[in-house]
């Protein structure tokens, strides 16, 4: 016995120190795996392939920036419409080299939407839903043709990543092409390593933005669980991550304040509580709105978010969109804010007031019943759901939260089989998509017909004309103009319920690199969550020169 | 062979047919179809568009139910076992290899650690009856078993492994060695599974204990025993050839139990030490609504059992004659 105790204390304590990460590799926590599985292809929809292969490994025409709101050229210089919203030129990039050596043209573009249109699989954007023809012109110019004016093409065809027609027209069926050695033009195309647990990926040693990236290699151990990226990060493990940790400043920063360091900003889409807009009560404006008013927002952020993200905003922008963003609308807050009095008397006015028993019934002596769907196991949305139920309860309304298995909830608010849900909404570089989802007719699905989005079912001919419009402008003055007007639709039609944005999680630790952006920095956003905004700190990060010596003193 | 092991064998083959045609059906009673539950995965970041790609992508069949179940059985027959949806387009053979073999490693060593170190805690305490180890040993077990597997394992990550830095807390291998057939990976492997398999042993001892403490009480007041002792045998010889031979016998049938759910029972381990194994696949799959990765692991798991069973069943037939009849 005592011998296999002192065996186990050398094998714990004097096998081997835990590996030094070498110095120049910046060690990446992004996707929650236990193993890691070798797929690099960058086309496909089913997020099977490692993070970063499609903004690391490989490159889009143009990058939009959420925390600048600025549209960056990427592997195209230039763009223009060549007839406004339905013929869009690309200058593609000259100079630009595959990390095989071969040279990057615009016949490269033509061939990835080819592919994407010979296989409808890969075209998870649906560009082909808009396209009509896609040609390179010559070497250094590619033309889209529309269908028909459709001005979000621009970015809908702007952030495919492009992979090399040289190295994929032997490839038969790219749909199951695992693409276990890839070809890119990004600043990492190197698989130095994998196996299950640890995969790493080399700088491109022929990356076009002359002698970047700093960083050597990127690095990735296989963590499975929350618990699992919270102690790799404090340990220090870490350089830089995705997750999402609770009470930051004290389990996180706490532990070395001068390296470890966070940022959240409020750029990812907003959680709303939709109604089921084709049932009554809920098909009456005024019954959303109280039930809105009667939500307390601020206590519902610090319980459910820990604060780390605002109530939403009245036109349920989050902060990606500061640059359309409408403050005059509702300076109050309108039928966002908190007023349960204000709740009560709209009800009154709908035809619900409250009885004797204080519950609220209509005329015919019916209750207001509203169960609150809500996925189960999501601890931060069943805790925001509790809360609505308790706040539209002392309303007088009949709340239950009613949680569900995942899939259950997804099958029921997708086919509109809800009274009340919380959900996930739709984001994009402009406010289109998000507020075509919210009220636009063509995204309305009947009920009992999964839809994709739109789930509260609601379609307004005002907005529709609006929407159309936008699609049919290049001119960002006048799109600015019929944005203002869709904020204006959404404030007086109060199609849905929003609750907060949530937020992009970003950790960084400065030991051994610097350059990530941060609450002063911010020239792009943080997390490693947010493609493809990644490939503008990929390409920033350096490692520090006194890293390594700091980190000897600090032992 | 005879005709009891014949019959016995027949039963497993009957058993094995009634899981896979489960395995069959269960999956798909469940709401929803997996292209909607890989699209609700995205939360929107995919486009609308996105459901239509996958819906093509998955190759989702709408074939008539009977038809899909020759087809399942026809593919199993040649040892296909599709394509996960998680990890699309890796094969599932291929992704189930990849945790199979620490989930081996670490919950069968853990087993076999377990079954041997608590046989011999039992059979020592019963023959030693009254003694310190009988009267520490037994109590002291059942009261660390009877803790929550995972606060065990999370206390022992975190004491040993995150405040005394001891023992590495998460994967197989260390990030210094490559996966090859050298000391410095066995050793790195090694170290990294006594940690986790520690916490194993610690939570399923107490079981072992008991179970071998009562048989060999019972067996060692058995008449040949003290017959044994009466022709003045040495008492090793007693201990080992007339007391432990028979007393193994039930602990040996929950052995076999036990090696068949080794594959699927490590799971609060894998997720709590980030080990590379099966246990964590089992919960990404059910997660995903991966039907074919689903149908892989509880194939797995169920052929694991049977074949465990089978083999203690030809053993206990070696070592107990009564069941040779």
């Amino acid at each position: 016995m005592r011998a296999f105790a002192l065996s186990l204390a050398l094998l714990a304590g004097c096998a081997d120190p835990p590996g030094e990460t070498p110095p120049g590799t910046l060690t990446v926590l992004q996707e929650q795996q236990a193993a890691w599985v070798r797929n690099f292809n960058p086309l496909l929809s089913t997020g099977g392939a490692r993070w970063p292969t499609a903004s690391g490994i490989y490159e889009p025409l143009l990058l939009y920036n959420r925390a600048t709101g600025e549209t960056v050229p990427w592997l195209a210089t230039a763009w223009t419409w060549t007839e406004p919203a339905r013929r869009l030129r690309f200058d593609v990039r000259a100079g630009v080299t595959w990390s095989d050596g071969a040279a990057f043209e615009a016949d490269d573009v033509a061939y990835t939407f080819d592919l994407l249109k010979r296989f409808p699989a890969l075209d998870g954007a649906g560009a082909w839903t808009y396209l009509e023809s896609v040609r390179a012109l010559d070497a250094h110019t590619v033309e889209f043709v529309f269908t028909h004016p459709y001005s979000p093409g621009l970015s809908l065809v702007g952030g495919q990543a492009i992979v090399p027609k040289h190295a994929w027209q032997g490839i038969a069926d790219p749909v199951s092409f695992t693409n276990p050695n890839p070809v890119g033009t990004g600043p990492f195309t190197e698989i130095r390593r994998f196996d299950a647990q640890l995969w790493e990926l080399g700088r491109n040693p022929r990356y076009w933005q002359e002698g970047l990236p700093k960083v050597d290699a990127l690095r990735f151990p296989a963590v499975g669980s929350n618990d699992q990226a919270l102690l790799a990060l404090v340990r220090g493990e870490v350089d830089w991550a995705g997750s999402f940790v609770p009470a930051i400043e004290r389990t996180y920063v706490a532990r070395d304040p001068a390296h470890f360091h966070y940022w959240f900003p409020a750029v990812g889409d907003t959680v709303f509580l939709y109604p089921q807009t084709t049932r009554a009560p809920l098909d009456d404006a005024r019954v959303r709105q109280a039930l809105s008013l009667a939500i307390d927002r601020k206590r519902l952020v610090r319980v459910a978010m820990h604060d780390y993200v605002p109530p939403s905003h009245p036109t349920a922008l989050s902060d990606g969109y500061r640059a359309w963003r409408r403050d005059d609308l509702a300076p109050d807050g309108g039928w966002v804010r908190h007023d349960p009095a204000a709740a009560g008397a709209l009800l009154d006015a709908a035809g619900w007031p409250l009885g004797e028993d204080g519950r609220r019934a209509n005329a015919a002596g019916e209750a207001l019943v509203m169960p609150i769907l809500c996925p189960a196991g999501w601890s931060d949305w069943v805790r925001a759901a509790q809360i609505i139920a308790r706040d539209l309860d002392a309303l007088g309304v009949d709340a239950r939260v009613e949680g569900l298995d995942f899939a259950s909830w997804f099958d029921r608010v997708s086919r509109g089989d809800f009274a009340l849900a919380l959900g996930w909404s739709v984001s994009g570089p402009t406010p289109h998509a998000f507020y075509r989802s919210l009220l636009g007719s063509s995204t309305v699905k009947p009920v009992g017909t999964p839809a994709a989005t739109n789930w509260h079912r609601y379609g307004s001919p005002a907005a529709d004309d609006l929407l159309a419009a936008f699609e049919a402008t290049v001119d960002p003055a006048e799109q600015h103009r019929l944005s203002d007007a869709l904020q204006a639709a959404f404030v007086a039609e109060a199609p849905a319920i929003p609750l907060f944005p949530t937020a992009a999680w970003g950790e960084f630790n400065t030991q051994r690199f610097d350059g990530f952006p941060d609450r002063e920095t911010p020239y792009a956003t943080l997390s490693p969550n947010a493609v493809p905004d990644v490939l503008l700190v990929l390409t920033r990060l350096r490692p520090r020169n006194d890293g390594l010596a700091e980190r000897g003193a600090a032992r | 062979m005879s005709p009891h092991l014949g019959r016995r064998l027949g039963l497993y083959a009957l058993a094995a047919w009634f899981a896979l045609t489960l395995n069959f059906l269960l999956p798909r009673l469940m709401p929803g179809d997996p292209a909607q539950a890989l699209f609700a995965r995205f939360q929107g970041r995919l486009e609308p568009a996105a459901l239509e790609a996958l819906t093509v992508t998955l190759g989702l069949s709408d074939a008539p139910i009977a038809a899909q179940y020759g087809t399942y059985l026809g593919q199993l027959a040649r040892g296909e076992l599709g394509i996960s949806l998680v990890y699309f387009p890796s094969p599932v053979s291929e992704v189930i290899a990849g945790g199979l073999g620490w989930t081996l490693f670490l919950a069968g060593g853990a087993l076999v650690v377990a079954f041997v170190l608590g046989s011999a805690i039992g059979a020592v305490a019963a023959w030693r009856r009254g003694g310190w180890l009988d009267t520490i040993a037994p109590p002291l077990l059942s009261f660390l078993g009877a803790f929550p597997y995972f606060w065990l394992a999370m206390a022992a990550a975190w004491l040993l492994g995150f405040q005394l830095g001891w023992f590495p807390v998460r994967h197989a291998y260390g990030p210094e060695v490559n996966p090859s057939f050298t000391l410095a990976f066995a050793a790195s492997a090694v170290r990294h599974a006594l940690l986790p398999g520690a916490t194993m042993v610690l939570a399923s001892l107490g079981g072992w204990v008991l179970t071998m403490r009562n048989a060999m009480m019972g067996v060692l007041d058995d008449e040949p025993i003290r017959f044994a002792q009466a022709r003045g045998l040495p008492p090793g010889r007693v201990f080992f050839h007339y007391g432990i031979r028979n007393a193994l016998l039930p602990s040996l049938t929950s052995f076999g139990m036990a090696l068949g759910f080794v594959l699927s029972g490590a799971l609060l381990t894998e997720i709590v030490f980030a080990y590379p194994g099966q246990g964590y696949l089992l919960l990404q799959a059910v997660r995903g609504q991966d039907y074919p990765l689903l149908q892989g692991l509880f194939l797995t798991i169920t052929l694991a059992v049977l074949a465990a069973n089978a083999i203690v069943d030809v053993v206990v037939v070696l070592l107990d004659p009564r069941a040779r009849g």
